[in-house]
């Protein structure tokens, strides 16, 4: 389970973070419209990744401006703890998020995961787990394959050899057509600057999205695999906001978020 | 790119593009109209129109009496209707709200001719349509805006872009849709416009006549699939596109198919190369003509020899030459008429004619009646 409401904390007044402590890169989205790309995608400079790979560490963000309020907000998403060291803006903005944490329902739910990746902690693989995340491909680091999953990763087998991994993009895209898009936990679409993460128990899941866009995501569809009720939308930076288009009628549940800049949290009662 | 490297991404469809036809998954819950379903009622028949006093291509302005002539004459021709009136009326009443999509994507240039939708929406409303009920629509806000479509037209109707700001997913719905991955891409979805499956009660296609970089060419059938519904631009972003089949697969979605009641290409001007967005004037060519149906696919055979016979006539490759050697990747290549970005797909038409029945391809059964306006 996940520690309930595990929050961030300002590191204030040009204190410095524990020695120990992992330092980790500004999230945003990088344009580099001049750089050649098979898909035109933006580039994602998240940390998921990272706090998923060290759960017992301490990490550090160094945040200007809104990119406080996303590094809280991405910290808190994987549960990870974290300082925010951020300049006068910066500040105001963690203590926004950190307002609209407080908001947020408290809740025991473990992450949802299609399959598992056994880390050898190399770059290759670290790699990997940022590509993966990235997409929203939903994973479960493992000491050793899980036989719960009928896909677990590991760089270097006969299955996931490393000369394939080298290319992480590839790789990712073959696990993703493995596990087969239907049989996803969670999907999104409308955006390529939207990361996810699905938390769940037996009688409730929770969805987190992080934008790591300065402009807003308008119209985002959100697909959960599983027959939930009608949720609730909180969005941070918008005093309410409601689900629409909501459609249950499969093997999944589908609605749309009209609108989040930053992060958005949908608590969704399982059917 | 050199040969060499093209040859390497051709042998990686992952990378490049699949080179067999993508699982395309159609989510719709509307029914086919009878009736209206396309090719409608007049399959394999095109009326033409041309008219000599249309535009001065001098000066590039366009004569509105002339137009009004196209149009009427057009009309009468499909329809066999002795009056202009009695042609309208035979495909809107008064309980009707139209959609007119436009093409601008070459804005303001090359773009649906104002006069000739200030001359669709008169029709229209001469036939009791309310303006309030006419929506002259496009996806991208800046391309129409650049056009102003408002000053050819009463006052109350709407001139409206699904797609405000650009990405909004909020004014597509997201119950209609086509689901395809071409390359991996995280978004597979391609949502139709909520106007087309909420709102209008019919559609008129008013695309224009050019030539297409990745298409071959955009007529009917790409006007409606690629301006009704989102995230298309996937499907073209390497050499080989999947533009061949995608087309046909977004065209055929109800209610998108059977609202589209009439199509009107505006080919007073058209472009033979660098389209659809072109970056030079060197390839605009006059035309002078209309071409007025309900079969899309029967339209778009003939813009295909009418961009054809125009490149040949210049002396550039065939639309349907697929070498490796004339595609140039490279910024502002496509200005030189023999090259090109991507392996152009003009099969796009006779694949929606054989696999989804949107048309009559084969030339010899198009009947074309051709009028002087």
């Amino acid at each position: 389970m996940l520690a309930a409401l595990l929050l961030p904390s300002l590191l204030a007044g040009g204190a410095e973070p524990p020695a120990d402590a992992v330092s980790l890169t500004e999230p945003k989205v990088l344009y580099r419209p001049n750089e050649a790309s098979a898909t035109r995608a933006p580039w994602i400079q998240a940390n998921g990744w990272r706090l998923l790979r060290s759960p017992d560490r301490t990490f550090v963000y160094r945040a200007k401006g809104d990119a406080a309020a996303l590094s809280t907000a991405e910290a808190f998403t994987y549960g990870a703890k974290a300082l925010i060291s951020a300049d006068p803006p910066g500040e105001e903005a963690f203590g926004r998020m950190l307002g609209f944490l407080k908001t947020l329902p408290e809740v025991d739910l473990s992450p949802v995961a299609d399959f598992g990746v056994i880390d050898d902690r190399t770059d290759v693989s670290g790699e990997l787990l940022n590509l993966l995340t990235r997409s929203n491909l939903l994973f479960r680091l493992e000491k050793a394959p899980d036989p719960a999953f009928a896909i677990n990763v590991r760089v270097g087998s006969k299955d996931y050899p490393l000369e394939e991994a080298r290319n992480p993009s590839v790789l990712a895209h073959r696990i993703r057509a493995q596990i087969g898009d239907d049989n996803r936990s969670l999907r999104v679409y409308g955006s390529e600057t939207v990361v996810a993460r699905l938390l769940a128990s037996g009688n409730q899941a929770r969805v987190l999205l992080l934008n790591y866009s300065s402009r807003p995501v308008m119209g985002l569809r959100v697909r959960v695999k599983g027959s939930y009720g009608k949720g609730e939308l909180r969005v941070f930076g918008l005093e309410s906001a409601q689900l629409t288009d909501w459609t249950a009628d499969g093997p999944a549940t589908e609605f749309t978020i009209p609108e989040f800049r930053t992060f958005a949290v949908i608590d969704l009662p399982r059917n | 790119m050199d040969r060499r490297l093209f040859l390497q991404l051709a042998a990686a469809p992952v990378l490049l593009g699949a080179e067999e036809t993508p699982s395309y998954k159609i989510v719709s819950h509307y029914q086919p109209a009878a009736g209206t379903h396309a090719p409608g009622p007049y399959r394999g028949q095109v009326a033409r129109v041309q008219s000599e006093t249309v535009i001065d291509t001098a000066s590039k302005r366009v004569d509105q009496a002339s137009v009004d002539r196209m149009l009427s004459a057009g009309m009468t021709t499909l329809t066999g209707q002795r009056s202009e009136k009695d042609a309208w009326a035979s495909f809107f009443n008064a309980g009707d709200l139209v959609g007119i999509k436009v093409n601008c994507s070459g804005a303001p240039d090359m773009c649906a001719t104002p006069e000739v939708v200030g001359g669709i929406v008169r029709n229209l409303m001469a036939v009791g349509v309310k303006a309030t009920n006419i929506y002259i629509y496009e996806r991208f806000l800046d391309q129409l805006n650049s056009v102003h479509y408002e000053r050819h037209v009463p006052q109350g109707v709407n001139v409206f872009a699904v797609e405000t700001p650009r990405g909004s997913l909020l004014n597509y719905d997201p119950k209609t849709y086509v689901e395809v991955s071409f390359f991996g891409e995280d978004d597979t979805r391609s949502c139709l416009a909520r106007l087309v499956t909420e709102r209008f009660t019919k559609i008129i296609n008013v695309p224009n006549a050019k030539e297409h970089q990745a298409a071959g060419v955009t007529g009917c059938l790409k006007n409606l699939a690629y301006g009704d519904f989102s995230n298309v631009a996937r499907s073209h972003m390497r050499e080989k596109t999947n533009t061949l089949s995608f087309i046909g697969t977004l065209a055929s979605v109800e209610p998108l198919r059977s609202k589209c009641v009439l199509n009107i290409m505006d080919g007073i001007r058209a472009i033979w190369h660098g389209g659809p967005i072109p970056e030079t004037r060197d390839y605009d060519f006059y035309p002078k003509t209309m071409l007025f149906g309900t079969d899309p696919v029967a339209i778009d055979r003939l813009l295909l020899d009418m961009i054809e016979e125009k490149r040949k006539a210049e002396g550039a490759p065939s639309l349907f030459d697929r070498s490796v050697d004339l595609i140039d990747r490279s910024r502002g290549a496509h200005k030189n008429s023999h090259r090109n970005t991507f392996i152009r797909e003009p099969g796009h038409i006779e694949y929606a004619a054989k696999h989804f029945g949107l048309g009559e391809y084969d030339r010899s059964k198009i009947k074309v009646a051709t009028v002087e306006a």
